[in-house]
């Protein structure tokens, strides 16, 4: 990577910028919808807040994170948010640069069992022995289970997996032909609330860190880093605002949510900001720093067991090194100006 | 000249491929013109067809897969015809019949197989049940629409002949409405097996524990092409196979047309 | 598909009202077993709802959005795509099965490769068509293009090969060029063949954009099935069955308007 490039160009570029007479470029940006992720996406948009720096965003919608990456591949997008897996697989394929850390979604993972296996199921996890459970495979709720499973000494050979849609997880759960499934929020809710199944085992409960990424295509991040910046003050800055104003937030969420066709209650709502921590300007820089020049962060920590989920399953053969895929140069770049500096850190 | 039956050169055919192989070879391994994470390299395609052969791939090697997809397949294809052929035939000789089955076909029939996944998952669950029920649907139709057509293509004189003759009912259907049916029925078959074919893929697709489809789910999980084109390959020859099958049951079904 | 049932010339036809009485009582039939279905418990009305709450359903779709859009919304997006996808399709099959049937190199060349792509099914291209062309038009253009292509160049190429001997032969001694033989003796001719290809091309079309739409897309009918079903919720499934089958009824029907039209204006 050419960093001096990078930073070069960005300072041209945002010396410009504060210059004034800053014209509208346009960034291509791409989410999954209603996801509690995705909704500083869509705040920041409601608010004007893209524009504020001089960018207009176009967004793309996928169902899953695999497609989306795949479509990475047309230029499709040029920035965006995803699961730690689908961007692990963006790394090694198309080589996507993870660039901050939407959430930390271990809570929001899970194994979830129907209302009437539930209570048996916790009391006694070795019975999951030999039962069949319905999830996405490749995904964070995959990783979640299998974290699962290894905390209650039981291997993928102990259990049957069947790999399918969130959706399909769901109807299967829901009508009663899977006893056991691996979902991600707000699926759990949907879930909990209108089929009554119970959460039996997070990520966090197993200990493993599940997060969520900020991509962009390694070949826009040499093009515009200045834009990639802009677009990470933008999200920083909404989740400030989310985190201030909870009541508007969860006002916004349900709208959000509403058009990706979920309607949880607001309690379970609430429970998505609770459960799922996010990260400022300097948390981000904290997590994503690298002590020495060897040294790894926490990040390449949580990336780095991801990568050896997915190598487990088969999907490469070799784990990307973290150190070649995440970078917190785009972060620096916002912490290094100050203008951009104080606009991520906004709360109003 | 446009009318003859033409023999294709079978050199023709051999040298398109030829002269596929060496583009394709050329685009990717030697010019690199198409990326490794867009299509395959023949090299990798080829290791990805050792993989699946030798060690396996989502859960089971190639020939599991295959055989798995024919199963279903055939399950959902043989009940679709059982009930779809007599259906048909019964509306094509009896208006009453048709007046009175037409509404529930005239109003299923529109809806794609596919539309039905969503809801054979939760009245079947999981099992193959709830696939071929959805093959089901997609066999059905041409199936039923064909018999009909085919009962009202007879030469309506070679009926009346056989009624001034007295031929009893039975002898009517086997030996006048069948036999007069069939051409129209092989080709609803044939059909029917298309539709079988595509629909399966797809319900696979959204999860099964072996399959073609599952193949090709798992591989565009994976962002694997090299796997995808394997997959894709896969299902054409199976398909083909299929249907060369059927070919031969037809010849032998009618060998009054093999003239 | 194959020829529509009721529109064969009947050789002996019911009286219209015994007809008419067996239509309804068909239509009665299958909704009175549908609703006994229902109420009798079999299901849980959560996962089969009766006629009555698909058809609230139904109507309230229409006005109220759900994942973002309307029914109308949804159903017009969905169609945007087939009409591409479609119209993509009859733009390059037809004039290639056109020349297939013409010039006999080019026939030898492409149908191996032809048959070799025909046993794909549409909805295997699914993964490809999420990477070259992204998920939201392109990608579930390029399926509902596999899968309208082939009826498109088969019965082009058919039409143009059972041309009347005769039509061809007296354009050859009138001395017509190539590009004339196509467009003014084979196109004419293939006509017939070229419609009755279209309805099955559109019918297919329209069945892979629902495929399509299940698995990758974000917006349009398909996916309005898949947010249904994540959400519990089997009246939204139903509806959007209603609405896709409403439209795929829609578009055969036009198509046999356009079928029967030309086929009059020939059969004088």
């Amino acid at each position: 990577m050419k960093r001096h490039h990078w930073t070069f160009a960005a300072g041209i570029a945002l010396a410009l910028a504060s210059a004034g007479a800053l014209a509208q470029t346009v960034i291509k940006i791409s989410y999954q919808p209603a996801l509690y992720w995705s909704l500083p996406f869509y705040v920041a948009n409601e608010k004007g807040w893209y524009a504020e720096l001089g960018l207009k965003p176009e967004f793309s919608t996928f169902p899953a994170g695999v497609p989306q990456i795949a479509a990475s591949a047309s230029k499709s997008w040029d920035v965006g948010g995803a699961g730690s897996v689908p961007a692990v697989l963006g790394a090694v394929r198309y080589n996507l640069l993870t660039i901050g850390i939407t959430n930390d979604e271990s809570y929001a993972n899970a194994l979830l069992a129907t209302g009437k296996t539930a209570a048996g199921f916790v009391k006694n996890p070795a019975s999951i022995k030999g039962q069949t459970i319905v999830l996405t495979a490749n995904s964070t709720g995959d990783y979640a289970v299998q974290s699962c499973l290894a905390k209650w000494g039981l291997k993928k050979a102990d259990v049957t997996f069947k790999s399918m849609g969130q959706a399909e997880v769901i109807s299967a759960m829901s009508s009663g032909n899977a006893d056991l499934g691996g979902l991600w929020a707000p699926n759990t809710y949907t879930l909990e609330e209108k089929a009554g199944a119970k959460q039996i085992c997070s990520g966090q409960d197993a200990g493993a860190a599940v997060p969520g990424a900020l991509m962009v295509r390694a070949d826009y991040a040499q093009s515009d880093p200045q834009n990639v910046a802009r677009f990470l003050a933008v999200y920083l800055r909404s989740w400030k605002w989310l985190n201030a104003h909870k009541t508007e937030a969860i006002a916004m969420m349900k709208k959000f949510y509403a058009q990706g066709g979920v309607t949880i209650s607001d309690a379970a709502m609430r429970k998505e900001f609770d459960t799922r921590p996010t990260f400022d300007l300097a948390q981000q820089l904290k997590i994503m720093h690298r002590p020495g020049a060897n040294g790894a962060s926490e990040v390449d920590g949580w990336f780095a067991n991801i990568g050896a989920f997915m190598k487990a399953n088969g999907t490469f053969a070799d784990a990307p090194m973290p150190s070649k895929f995440i970078t917190d140069e785009f972060l620096q770049m916002v912490d290094r100006d100050p203008k951009l500096k104080a606009f991520a850190n906004r709360a109003d | 000249m446009a009318h003859d039956e033409r023999r294709r050169p079978v050199w023709v055919g051999v040298a398109t491929f030829a002269v596929l192989i060496v583009a394709w070879f050329a685009l990717t391994t030697w010019t690199s013109t198409i990326g490794p994470g867009r299509f395959p390299s023949p090299r990798e395609a080829f290791d990805a067809l050792r993989q699946i052969w030798v060690q396996g791939y989502a859960d089971a090697r190639l020939p599991v897969h295959a055989l798995h997809s024919a199963k279903l397949v055939l399950l959902g294809f043989v009940a679709a015809v059982g009930l779809g052929v007599p259906l048909g035939l019964a509306m094509g000789w009896s208006r009453t019949c048709e007046a009175f089955a037409n509404p529930t076909f005239l109003l299923l029939r529109p809806i794609p197989p596919l539309a039905w996944i969503p809801l054979a998952i939760v009245w079947l669950g999981l099992g193959d049940a709830a696939k071929v029920l959805v093959i089901w649907f997609a066999a059905f139709v041409p199936a039923v629409i064909n018999s009909y057509s085919g009962v009202r293509s007879i030469e309506p004189h070679l009926v009346e002949a056989a009624r001034t003759l007295g031929v009893s009912r039975r002898r009517m259907v086997t030996e006048v409405l069948i036999p007069g049916a069939l051409p129209m029925i092989f080709g609803g078959l044939r059909l029917s097996l298309q539709a079988c074919w595509t629909t399966l893929v797809a319900a696979e697709l959204i999860g099964a524990i072996a399959g073609l489809g599952h193949v090709l789910y798992q591989a565009s999980l994976d962002l694997f092409p090299a796997m995808i084109v394997v997959g894709m390959v896969a299902v054409a020859v199976t398909a083909a196979l299929m249907t060369i099958a059927l070919d031969i049951v037809e010849r032998r079904a009618m060998p009054w047309r093999r003239a | 598909m194959a020829q529509g049932l009721t529109l064969r010339d009947p050789t002996a036809p019911l009286p219209f009202a015994r007809w008419l009485a067996l239509t309804v009582a068909g239509f009665l039939a299958f909704f009175a077993v549908w609703w006994a279905a229902a109420a009798s418990g079999l299901a849980p009305p959560q996962f089969l709802p009766s006629p009555g709450a698909v058809a609230a359903q139904f109507v309230e779709l229409t006005h109220t959005p759900f994942v973002g859009y309307t029914l109308q919304q949804h159903l017009a997006s969905s169609f945007g795509r087939f009409a591409l996808g479609f119209g993509l399709a009859a733009a390059i099959g037809i004039p290639l099965g056109l020349m297939m049937g013409w010039f006999r190199a080019l026939d030898a060349i492409v149908t191996p490769l032809f048959d070799a792509l025909r046993f794909v099914a549409p909805i295997a291209w699914v993964p490809f068509a999420a990477l070259w062309f992204g998920t939201g038009i392109g990608g579930p253009v390029m399926v509902i293009f596999s899968g309208a292509f082939p009826p498109c160049v088969i019965n082009a190429y058919r039409g143009a090969r059972f041309v009347e001997p005769r039509f061809i032969e007296a354009a050859e001694t009138l001395g017509a060029s190539n590009w004339r033989m196509i467009t003014e003796v084979l196109l004419p001719s293939a006509v017939p063949s070229i419609v009755a290809g279209l309805r099955v091309s559109a019918g297919l079309g329209w069945q892979s954009l629902v495929g399509a739409e299940l698995i990758v897309a974000s917006s349009g009918i398909g996916y309005l099935l898949v947010r249904g079903q994540a959400n519990i919720s089997t009246s939204i499934v139903m509806s959007g069955m209603i609405a896709i089958g409403l439209v795929g009824f829609a578009i055969d029907i036009a198509l046999r308007l356009v079928e029967r039209r030309i086929n009059r204006q020939r059969g004088r």
